[in-house]
């Protein structure tokens, strides 16, 4: 088992964190646990958590740092307010450097059920590929203030690794086994992947997720490649119908 | 400023002052960065006189990525480059200086990949112009052309001066806006080319059409209907729009 602070020092080193996380497939939660982990050792933050949501109906916290993060989470969730949902809604990141000055008129009873709480600032980031969101990442510190640009980037580049690992941790084989090349991928250009996703969308009349869950499923079952899948149905070598659940 | 009768053609001038206007115009509601680095590529070859262009924009990692090409044999081009790590738009990009060759032949050393490539294209010159205000460097401009020389002077400095504003136009507006950070800013611009690639699949497959029709179809849709792109591509690829609305021609 790897200690948290070995994930401490840098983004590399939390990819293969969470690659060798992933190939140990005991609990699908690690993946994300360490991810979550990292923004606390690698960016000026106290707490962060990771939720999944299909549409703002059905959402799920999956892991959350701290108390104060859990709550955070919990108080969003029963109010259908707050940054994250705005990150997920709006597929953007939502940055408030000082919440209380923030959230009073943006939400408001967002803001007084977590005035007993010491929260300077939230950084919302939407967990997406594309049109398809998956849910959204929440990170806090007790004091106002802002990321710097360089912080900012170390932040985006653990939303998509957090991303990545979503998508790695929720498309299992039967046995619940993981493909690491789910998660190496990330660092390719997937242009191809992209246009077969809409592919699938048009073929089924879905959402971009449940057509990239779709894609990864017939990968995972076929036991091929997803660039190969990819690259077959771009060029009409493959029909869509036969992605199916 | 003279105006011409109505009907008839605008002038060159008045088509660069649009062109200009354009690049500048990104304080409104609907600005999309993919959009306009995709006019951008579009400007360079119908009012410079380009053969084709390509446009690559860095990421948060510092990698690039292709973002804009006139056609989708130059976006593969441009894709080449990155994939080789080669090319006159990664020196650009990296030395934060244009690059630039009126013979392709003679630099085979230089590109050993992307020069072949380039030729066997149908290329001849190549102009690489970095997208860069002050020591911030977010992305390179290729232009192509089939003769020796490429544009004129001229016309390299209008496409320069066209990229500059538009350089300036991302880097401020979101600052000025939102007070929001220009990673962030890139990185929106980047998945919002993702989200284009979804809908050009779906296009792709609803209609039966070849992928770079797709894209076209799309932005002239968006066009003529003044809607924001990247806003109707992530509604064909939520399935929350019936692709039959882009495809079918009023």
């Amino acid at each position: 088992m790897t200690k948290p602070e070995d994930v401490a020092d840098s983004v590399p080193h939390l990819l293969s964190a969470v690659l060798a996380s992933l190939r140990d497939g005991d609990n699908g939660l690690n993946p994300l646990i360490r991810v979550c982990q990292a923004c606390v050792s690698l960016l000026p933050v106290d707490g962060a958590s990771i939720s999944v949501m299909l549409g703002t109906q059905h959402r799920q916290s999956l892991y959350a740092s701290d108390a104060v993060a859990e709550h955070l989470e919990e108080a969003q969730f029963s109010l259908g307010e707050g940054p994250c949902f705005e990150a997920f809604d709006t597929g953007r990141p939502v940055l408030v450097p000082d919440l209380v000055q923030r959230a009073n008129h943006t939400w408001p009873v967002f803001a007084a059920q977590i005035s007993a709480e010491q929260v300077g600032a939230i950084f919302a980031f939407p967990l997406r590929r594309g049109a398809a969101r998956f849910g959204a990442m929440d990170m806090y510190r007790r004091t106002p203030g802002w990321l710097s640009p360089a912080e900012l980037a170390t932040a985006l580049q653990i939303v998509d690794i957090a991303t990545s690992a979503l998508l790695a941790v929720s498309a299992t084989g039967p046995e619940g086994e993981i493909r690491e090349d789910w998660l190496t991928e990330l660092v390719r250009d997937r242009t191809v992947v992209h246009q077969a996703t809409g592919i699938v969308v048009a073929e089924f009349a879905i959402p971009a997720e449940q057509a990239l869950a779709r894609l990864r499923g017939y990968v995972f079952v076929t036991g091929r490649q997803i660039q190969g899948v990819a690259e077959d149905l771009v060029t009409g070598r493959l029909h869509p119908r036969v992605i199916d659940e | 400023m003279n105006t011409p009768p109505a009907g008839s053609a605008p002038t060159r001038e008045q088509q660069l002052v649009r062109a200009f206007v354009d690049m500048a115009d990104t304080l409104v509601d609907d600005y999309d960065v993919v959009d306009l680095l995709h006019r951008l590529a579009g400007y360079c070859v119908s009012l410079l006189g380009a053969t084709a262009a390509g446009l690559l924009l860095s990421d948060q990692r510092g990698s690039l990525h292709v973002v804009a090409a006139s056609d989708e044999r130059t976006r593969l081009l441009e894709l080449l480059q990155l994939q080789a790590d080669q090319g006159p738009c990664l020196d650009a990009y990296r030395t934060g200086v244009p690059v630039h060759t009126d013979d392709l032949a003679v630099e085979r050393n230089r590109w050993p990949v992307f020069a072949p490539e380039a030729l066997a294209e149908g290329y001849r010159s190549v102009q690489a112009i970095p997208l860069r205000l002050r020591r911030q460097v977010i992305g390179a401009l290729n232009l192509f052309g089939r003769d020796a020389t490429l544009l004129g002077q001229e016309n390299l400095e209008i496409a320069r001066a066209l990229a500059d504003t538009a350089t300036v136009g991302i880097l401020q507006e979101r600052a000025i806006r939102h007070g929001e950070v220009l990673t962030e800013q890139l990185q929106t611009a980047l998945t919002s080319r993702v989200i284009i690639e979804q809908a050009k699949g779906v296009l792709f497959h609803a209609g039966g059409i070849p992928m770079d029709q797709a894209f076209e179809r799309l932005r002239s849709y968006c066009r003529s209907h003044n809607l924001q792109l990247s806003v109707i591509a992530e509604d064909l690829a939520r399935g929350t729009r019936d692709p039959r609305t882009i495809l079918t021609r009023e």
